[in-house]
């Protein structure tokens, strides 16, 4: 079965439900999605977000515009899930830079990478650097990406700018996260599902912490407008944010 | 602990992949970095800062720095505020 998405909000924003039963892949240009019988095994993201995490990431990667050969980068990378899609998109002769804060989620990134039996993982460098003070020359990446982690830097504006410094010109950014979103139902929905589906589950696994300040951490997070106006303001000649599974979860695309 | 995997290009002894070390800059002046065989690390000659590399992953958090002697050992003792090294 396949569906024809046409790249408007309405559309995108009740894309990924269907994701909890079956697997989905997203072609280059992110207009299809073509729906498949395998589904590989659950993790705790799976759990979190009722196994939409997979296709949310997978949208975030094509939306990013990596094709062969680039060399792209990926910010706060954490354990690698968007950095081994980009590794699968750019190829043998591309190239993947994973960078995060945490030299223990590097080592777990690692281990993966070692642990998997596809060579293309092979095109992948991790770095343990600051968002905010980027280890890269100017006008160096063909593609970033940055995955539930502009929510948590100190200075939004200051990594919109490093990463709008290392990005070539005519290339893209894309930034997944939560969506701060202005619609009350919405809102209340995102809560909903953080306190009754997010935080017990994650209370079982014993990261409580980690996820209790979720809810506060969204109601300071920037709106898809806010973000897109600091995107403009830094620089980048267009920038547009895309809100997914109803609202819930956003993604801004903004181009050098 | 896991070592980072190392690519085809990654010269002998070196403790970090060529390409990369190639492309990272110091993320404080944005200059290039220099290998250190000798202590593993990545050299920022601008600011006189030196980058631990470990299990392959090389270190540059701002904070990750040590303040190098004028006889370019790196200290053990100091470690670099961004804020102080900032332009």
């Amino acid at each position: 079965m396949r569906l024809s998405i046409q790249k408007d909000t309405r559309t995108w924003k009740w894309l990924p439900f269907s994701s909890l039963f079956l697997q989905h892949t997203v072609s280059d240009t992110g207009r299809f999605v073509v729906l498949t019988s395998a589904k590989p095994s659950l993790t705790l993201n799976d759990l979190l977000s009722l196994g939409q995490h997979r296709v949310w990431k997978r949208m975030a990667v094509s939306w990013s515009g990596a094709k062969m050969g680039d060399q792209v980068l990926d910010l706060c990378c954490g354990s690698g899930d968007l950095s081994f899609l980009l590794s699968e998109k750019v190829g043998s002769n591309g190239k993947v830079t994973g960078l995060d804060f945490s030299q223990e989620q590097l080592s777990v990134a690692s281990l993966r990478q070692n642990m998997s039996l596809k060579t293309c993982y092979k095109n992948i460098d991790w770095v343990e650097g600051d968002a905010l003070d980027l280890p890269f020359p100017d006008g160096y990446f063909d593609a970033i990406t940055m995955g539930y982690g502009l929510r948590n830097v100190v200075d939004k504006y200051r990594a919109m700018q490093e990463m709008f410094r290392v990005l070539k010109p005519g290339s893209r950014i894309s930034v997944l996260d939560f969506n701060k979103s202005t619609q009350p139902f919405t809102a209340s929905t995102q809560e909903w599902m953080i306190d009754n589906v997010v935080v017990p589950v994650a209370t079982s696994y014993g990261l409580a912490k980690e996820y209790e300040y979720l809810k506060s951490s969204i109601r300071e997070f920037l709106t898809g407008k806010e973000l897109e106006k600091v995107a403009l303001q830094v620089g980048f000649s267009s920038a547009r944010h895309y809100e997914i599974s109803g609202g819930i979860m956003g993604n801004l695309v903004a181009k050098r | 602990m896991a070592r980072a995997s190392f690519t085809i290009l990654k010269d002998a002894g070196n403790g970090l992949c060529k390409t990369l070390s190639e492309i990272l800059v110091c993320p404080l002046s944005k200059q290039p970095l220099r290998y250190c065989e000798e202590t593993n690390s990545l050299i920022s000659d601008a600011i006189g800062v030196s980058f631990p590399i470990k299990d392959g992953i090389p270190c540059l958090v701002p904070n990750d720095g040590k303040i190098m002697e004028a006889d370019d050992t790196p200290k053990t003792d100091d470690s670099v505020d961004s804020s102080s090294t900032k332009n």
